[in-house]
């Protein structure tokens, strides 16, 4: 009984206990749902983040791939720029070098250079143009021309010129003692547009001295055979007039052709002295209001007789109503006329014809000689008025002519402001023209120096 | 009477000349060889014209003819300038300071001065 009891209790409590143990599992299983739900809820949402993740890791991966093409590219860009960047570097150097070797040049220059920009500003000057008029290049660069003034070495380069800095071709300056320059400028154009004015100076001042110690040679030398020359010219006259005593037929034969040597001579040397004069510049002495027609009559008077010998045919053609008078320095207009007219009487064969002539044409006075002599050869033409320049042709008939006649009459009518020209035919005759401005016009002329 | 004429003149050999010349001619002459003697011969032998020659050592003729203009008698002493370069502006110098003609020595021969001589002083 007792183990059937006690059998039973067991039982009793077995049943309890599986009744215990069913809820318990019930509940484990309720609990374990629950915890199956989470844990799917879990994979669940793990599953969303590993699917996330992997999109990710796609668009990472992507985007590694563009960044390490960019990287490509920029690298090619990289590379081309460096390229491109030696390239501009070489240019650059290249360019450097050209402005190094133009700088160079320039600096090195002999002669000076002033370069004014478009608004007549000094925008560079050379070193050698510094030296010229003793300035710093950082005390004038940037000034206006005209305030260049006051600097009194540039002074007469401004006055020169001007404001607007003139067009100058070859014209010469004295700055100082022993300093002449020569002054070119020239406008620098791009296209249509003028980007500002090139000044040149070269400097003269050795020719300069070597021509005026040349004149002054000829003129020293000139003026010592004068002396001499006055001397024998009047023993030989004071011989001649018998003052020394009576000398025979053939003796004054021989002493007269001694005398017309000698006069030769001083002729030769008064030329020489005219050239010189010419010049040193100083040859033209006050002009006076003239009538100019007693001036060539004076002339052809003084020819009267070589006209007569030769048997010439000589006329003087003049207006009937009486010619303005004009400015004219009239010891060297009577040179000048005598020069031209002299050469067609000594030119033309005896009975041939000399006309000539004056004229009011316009503003000017025109004179001209016309003689049917030997002419002018065509090629020698264009060198009839250098100095000592005497035709073929002319020295072949007469020995006796210095060369010196027409290059002194045009620089007497060119002094007067006129022009001389000719024509010529060889075999034919010479015509020789030269006009003289009224005086209105030629005290403009004079106003300009 | 004789007129009297003073040759200013440091050349010899147209001192020469001039002398022969125009004593032939009836003057009579006295002659000095530069401007100082000149200035101190016209004082002494009050001559009735003077020849007088420009460049000249010591003193030229321009200076003389200045001297002169200072003393009131030798003022009056007709002057013929002799110009060796002929030169406007020396010719003009010399008319300014009281020369009555001139002559420019390569320029005239010896009868030509008597001429002038004659305009001046007959």
């Amino acid at each position: 009984m007792e183990e059937s009891k006690k059998k039973k209790t067991k039982e009793i409590k077995t049943l309890e206990e599986l009744d215990r143990i069913a809820k318990m599992l019930g509940r484990k299983d309720l609990e374990l749902m629950e915890k199956r739900e989470e844990l799917e809820e879990k994979i669940k949402e793990m599953d969303e983040a590993k699917k996330k993740e992997t999109v990710l890791r796609i668009r990472e991966q992507a985007k590694t791939e563009d960044v390490e093409r960019k990287a490509k590219e920029l690298e090619e860009t990289r590379v081309a720029l460096m390229n491109i960047l030696e390239d501009v570097e070489e240019a650059r150097r290249k360019a450097e070098e050209e402005r190094d070797k133009t700088q160079a040049i320039i600096a090195n220059l002999v002669d000076g250079l002033l370069v004014f920009d478009e608004e007549n500003k000094i925008s560079l000057i050379n070193p050698q143009t510094e030296v010229f008029f003793n300035v710093k290049a950082k005390d004038v660069v940037g000034r206006q021309i005209l305030e260049l003034s006051t600097f009194p070495t540039i002074e007469p380069l401004v006055k020169m010129v001007g404001p607007e800095i003139k067009g100058v071709f070859r014209k010469e300056i004295k700055i100082k003692e022993n300093l002449v320059l020569e002054v070119s400028t020239v406008p620098m154009m791009r296209e249509e547009e003028k980007l500002g004015t090139l000044v040149i100076l070269h400097d003269v001042t050795r020719e300069k001295m070597v021509e005026r110690m040349k004149t002054e040679f000829v003129s020293v030398a000139a003026h010592q055979l004068r002396t001499p020359l006055s001397a024998i010219k009047w023993t030989l006259r004071m011989l001649l007039d018998g003052d020394l005593g009576k000398i025979t037929e053939e003796q004054k034969e021989f002493i007269e052709k001694t005398y017309r040597s000698n006069e030769r001579m001083i002729n030769l040397i008064n030329s020489l002295l005219d050239v010189t004069r010419i010049e040193e510049g100083r040859y033209l002495y006050k002009p006076i209001l003239t009538d100019i027609e007693s001036v060539v009559q004076f002339v052809l008077n003084s020819h009267e007789e070589e006209i007569k010998r030769k048997k010439l045919k000589l006329e003087f053609k003049k207006p009937k109503k009486k010619l303005p008078r004009v400015k004219l320095d009239v010891e060297k207009m009577r040179l000048a006329i005598d020069n031209l007219v002299a050469n067609a009487i000594k030119y033309t064969q005896p009975g041939g014809q000399v006309t000539v002539s004056l004229k009011n044409v316009k503003k000017e006075i025109e004179f001209s000689v016309k003689d049917s002599g030997v002419g002018i050869p065509k090629d020698q033409q264009a060198r009839i008025f250098t100095k000592f320049f005497r035709g073929a042709n002319v020295i072949k008939m007469e020995t006796e002519g210095t060369g010196l006649g027409l290059f002194i009459t045009k620089n007497i009518i060119e002094a007067h402001g006129g022009k001389i020209w000719f024509y010529s035919k060889e075999g034919v005759g010479t015509t020789f023209y030269f006009t003289l401005p009224i005086k209105v016009e030629f005290e403009e002329f004079l106003k300009r120096f | 009477m004789f007129k009297k004429i003073l040759i200013i003149e440091d050349e010899e050999i147209i001192v020469d000349l001039l002398q022969r010349k125009l004593t032939n001619e009836g003057y009579e002459i006295s002659v000095a060889r530069n401007g100082e003697e000149g200035l101190k011969m016209m004082r002494e032998v009050k001559p009735d014209l003077i020849l007088l020659d420009i460049i000249m050592p010591k003193m030229g003729g321009l200076e003389v003819m200045e001297e002169m203009q200072k003393d009131k008698k030798l003022a009056k002493i007709p002057v013929i300038v002799i110009s060796n370069s002929g030169q406007p502006v020396e010719i003009d110098k010399a008319q300014k300071l009281g020369a009555k003609d001139w002559l420019i020595k390569t320029e005239f021969d010896p009868q030509e001065v008597i001429k002038k001589i004659k305009k001046q002083i007959g």
